[in-house]
């Protein structure tokens, strides 16, 4: 309702202004025209019809120059729409290279189902011979096209398989520990309780206690200098 | 008698990798088992537990699922997307064929052997139809949201059911529509923020389904109604392996924490009728992952990622107090992968990827029985050669005077020609080999280097002459019984006029080289042969079994031998029958002809033919120093057999001079004993501790005040 009103208080102040406008100019020609005239005589009868008739005309008028906005908008627009097209269609490729490529991309897509339902080899040789033929048609004889995305596609399906058994048992969450600890609790639990394996046996941890051995030798000569 | 100077040698990194899952075919006694490098090996259960056949991997192959069909048939199915289907007799791959549903995460056989189901990782359970020659793609069930990890079939053949992420379905086979889905629940409040994964499911007859999920649960429902019957949860990780027992009597599970647990279907009250599923023994004998169980009548068979195959007897079902009633573990192949051309002192290792020739060091000073002597030449490793192609290596060999080098691979075998000049090695292959030779189970030189004898696919043996120009095919041997069994042991005699080969049927024949022909054929005994070698003096063979029995055949005579005879009749001293591992080699010593060295994993041992064979009942003696015993006091203890148990271990050191009495019992395992020239003698160690510091990380276990 509010909206109704408001595009009726729009319209209805246009139109009065339109009306205020006319009036005004409509006075100014009579009142030229009757320069000659008395001053005496009373003035014009404006009949109600005719004021309902301006009234009726201004409107239509005001009407008529929105309409006409407005398909000439329209024009505007669609001719900027077929500017676009036809830059667009200059860009691709010309029609008959598209039909060749779409025809052999159904082909491969039914040698796929094919495949599904039936695994005889000799079946298979014969589909992958036609597909051969239609793009070998368009290339030299010691060239071969091979879409590379079948080939990458199995090696992908195969990583995603062994990543998720490895993350299900190595990856975060699943609460593992190293050799070194598990060998170090039977030695701390066993009959004879020993240390742990890094400093019973020499050979482990040989980088560990090598980059421990350094960090005391920098940090020895740090106090040192320190002291100095 | 017998005092010698010891190389021991540590620096063979030999790494054996996890075991990934396993079947047991119950109608031939033998288990396969699947590990991650895509190597399969085939365990003889009624062999003395023997590895009889070992089909080597690959690098584009994975294994996830193993599956037998009938007595003789294999197939696998792994990440890569393939079925493959392996000829046990030429011991590679028969074909491989494609599902075309992503990578195949399971496989499961119905108990009819008609149809194979595979689990992809698309969502689609593929059924396959099972031909006499082949497998053929049929029809696929419902295609599901989540990618299906476990499949088993129920006994009719009907209904399927299929473990997913968080959910359990059953398919109905002849419909392919999932006719039941159970939602698992995620388990304690810990875990409710990960997906639970049904690692496996089996489906009883009796319409109950028991799955083992990544929450450490192991739950019994109900496939009719979809609802629980039981939960036990048995560890805070997950329980990555499920198996049921063939009269469904007995459930085994394994888990990320290296226990196995077995529930048994028992009644909790004596007398009453019904039964229940109830928990009842833990196992703990893995420190890692088990990945892989399984059960047959008397043993609960378990394998994981701390590579070792586990077999625990149950003695509620042990009848017999036999080889059966003991626990083994297996560590270490039971065949040699190390070789050694004595003249030049060099070993040649074999990986599976790569082949690596070391020189052995030396020590200039002399010094006491008991000794550990400083190493003055360190020793060197002169050669790393790496495989062509994708194949793992499946056997090496290099030739006595250490010119020639050989590998085969499943597709091709590759000769290589070696100069050594001091400090200078060159090595070249040679290119152009006869065409016949495509693979080979085992290669042998001659004792003379001028021979190659190759045991091919075929079953039948060729005979190259090699010199530095070109190599000639010169003979084929073909074993007289027409057997194709592959031929898995090689020897040669000194002398270069016998030649002896073993194959996986038992048979043992015996090829006169100089005539080119057949000269016969040892009488078969039932257990397979795990060692052979001919005695360079009186070419007589001496062949040991998998069931620890020793035999000496005289190729001359086409008989056994007396001694051979007196063996066999008194028996060996009980001592041996704590012998598990079979033994991998035999040898002779060259200074004293009477003298034979065989060894296994845990022991090496001496035996002289000319001395008496021990009482059965009579104590063993150790002699530590015999140059200070009186002489009147040494014959009474001159027995055959004698065993050292006091051997100091010396760290660090690579040489010790020892007085070694006949049998050494080895702290650490044993890969290849044997003796060179002037007394000394290699040993090839590897402890199980360097194995156990390169495993994957095993669980975190809190321990009370540690």
């Amino acid at each position: 309702m509010a909206t109704k009103q408001r595009g009726g208080v729009d319209v209805r102040r246009k139109k009065k202004r339109n009306i205020d406008v006319k009036a005004i100019v409509d006075l100014g020609a009579d009142y030229s025209d009757d320069d000659d005239d008395d001053d005496d005589d009373a003035p014009e009868e404006v009949t109600f019809e005719k004021a309902k008739a301006d009234a009726v005309r201004s409107m239509r008028n005001a009407l008529d120059t929105i309409k006409r906005d407005k398909e000439l908008l329209k024009e505007k627009r669609r001719k900027r729409q077929e500017l676009f097209q036809q830059q667009k269609k200059r860009k691709l490729l010309s029609e008959d290279i598209l039909e060749e490529i779409e025809l052999a991309y159904t082909k491969k897509g039914k040698t796929l189902d094919s495949e599904e339902q039936e695994k005889e080899e000799s079946e298979e040789d014969e589909e992958s011979e036609d597909e051969e033929e239609v793009v070998n048609a368009r290339l030299k004889e010691s060239y071969k096209a091979v879409r590379l995305k079948d080939q990458i596609d199995a090696n992908a399906r195969q990583e995603s398989a062994s990543d998720f058994i490895k993350s299900r048992l190595y990856g975060p969450g699943t609460n593992r520990t190293t050799t070194n600890h598990m060998l170090s609790l039977k030695n701390k639990t066993g009959m004879n309780k020993t240390a742990a394996v890094q400093f019973v046996d020499k050979k482990w941890g040989s980088e560990k206690k090598g980059e421990a051995e350094k960090f005391k030798k920098r940090w020895i000569r740090n106090q040192n200098m320190v002291a100095k | 008698m017998g005092e010698f100077k010891v190389h021991r040698v540590r620096f063979f990194d030999y790494m054996p990798s996890g075991i990934r899952c396993m079947a047991f075919n119950s109608k031939a006694d033998r288990l396969a088992l699947a590990r991650l490098n895509g190597s399969v090996e085939i365990f003889n259960f009624s062999n003395n537990y023997f590895q009889e056949k070992v089909i080597p991997g690959s690098d584009s192959r994975s294994i996830e699922a193993i599956c037998w069909v009938g007595c003789d048939r294999l197939f696998t199915a792994g990440l890569n997307g393939e079925v493959v289907e392996y000829d046990l007799e030429r011991l590679c791959p028969k074909y491989t064929l494609d599902a075309f549903g992503g990578p195949i995460w399971t496989a499961a056989c119905n108990s009819a052997e008609t149809h194979f189901a595979f689990g992809c990782e698309d969502g689609s359970v593929k059924l396959f139809e099972i031909l006499p020659d082949k497998i053929q793609f049929e029809r696929n069930l419902d295609r599901q949201k989540g990618r299906i990890l476990s499949l088993s079939w129920h006994k009719s053949g009907t209904l399927i059911a299929a473990g997913s992420l968080d959910v359990i379905r059953v398919f109905d086979v002849k419909s392919g529509h999932s006719v039941q889905r159970i939602l698992v629940d995620r388990g304690p409040a810990g875990t409710r923020n990960k997906d639970c994964v049904v690692w496996n499911v089996a489906f009883l007859s009796d319409y109950t389904i028991v799955s083992g999920d990544s929450a450490g649960k192991v739950q019994l429902w109900d496939a009719n109604k979809g609802t629980l019957i039981k939960t036990h949860l048995v560890s805070k990780w997950d329980v990555l392996s499920l198996s049921v027992s063939e009269n469904e009597d007995s459930i085994v599970a394994g888990t990320s924490e290296g226990t196995v647990i077995q529930f048994q279907l028992l009644s909790p009250t004596i007398g009453d009728a019904e039964t229940q599923w109830i928990r009842t023994r833990t196992f703990k004998h893995h420190t890692h992952d088990v990945r892989a169980v399984t059960e047959t009548k008397t043993a609960v068979v378990s394998g994981g990622l701390d590579t070792q195959l586990v077999i625990c007897p149950l003695m509620d079902k042990v009848e017999v107090k036999s080889s059966e009633s003991v626990l083994r573990k297996v560590i270490f192949p039971h065949r040699s992968l190390v070789s050694c051309a004595k003249k030049p002192s060099l070993l040649l290792f074999q990986f599976p990827d790569q082949l690596e020739l070391w020189r052995l060091g030396g020590t200039d000073t002399v010094g006491k029985p008991g000794e550990s002597l400083p190493v003055t030449r360190k020793p060197e490793k002169l050669l790393q050669l790496k495989r062509k192609g994708d194949d793992h290596i499946c056997c090496s060999t290099i030739s006595e005077c250490g010119h020639w080098i050989a590998y085969s691979t499943v597709s091709s075998i590759r000769l290589y020609q070696l100069q050594c000049d001091n400090n200078n090695i060159s090595i070249t292959k040679v290119s152009k080999l006869p065409k016949v030779l495509r693979s080979a189970h085992q290669l042998q030189f001659s004792a003379d280097s001028s021979k190659l004898f190759v045991a091919s696919e075929q079953a039948t043996i060729h005979v190259i002459s090699l010199s530095r120009s070109e190599c000639k095919h010169v003979h084929t041997f073909k074993p007289k019984s027409g057997s194709s069994a592959p031929v898995h042991l090689l020897a040669a005699s000194a002398d270069g006029q016998w030649l002896t080969s073993a194959n996986r049927h038992c048979e043992i024949n015996v090829y006169n080289l100089k005539k080119l022909t057949h000269h016969c054929m040892v009488p078969v005994y039932n257990s397979l042969p795990s060692a052979m070698a001919i005695h360079p003096e009186t070419s007589n063979l001496l062949m040991a079994h998998a069931d620890q029995q020793v035999f000496e055949f005289s190729i001359v005579d086409k008989q056994y031998t007396d001694w051979s005879r007196k063996l066999q009749k008194e028996g060996l001293h009980r001592c041996r029958s704590k012998w598990h591992t079979p033994i991998t080699h035999i040898t002779f010593n060259p200074s004293a002809s009477s003298q034979v060295m065989l060894h296994d994993t845990h022991m090496f041992c001496i035996i002289d033919q000319r001395l008496p064979l021990v009482d059965l009942q009579a104590q063993f003696y150790s002699q530590l120093t015999p140059k200070d015993m009186s002489e009147t006091d040494r014959p009474s203890k001159n027995n055959a057999f004698k065993m050292c148990k006091k051997y100091q271990i010396v760290l660090g050191s690579l040489t010790l001079i020892l007085t070694l009495y006949f049998t050494a019992l080895f702290p650490w395992p044993l890969l290849h004993v044997n003796l060179l020239e002037d007394d000394w003698l290699v040993v090839v160690e590897r402890p199980l501790i360097d194995i156990h510091s390169q495993l994957p990380a095993p669980v975190r276990q809190k321990k009370f005040g540690t």
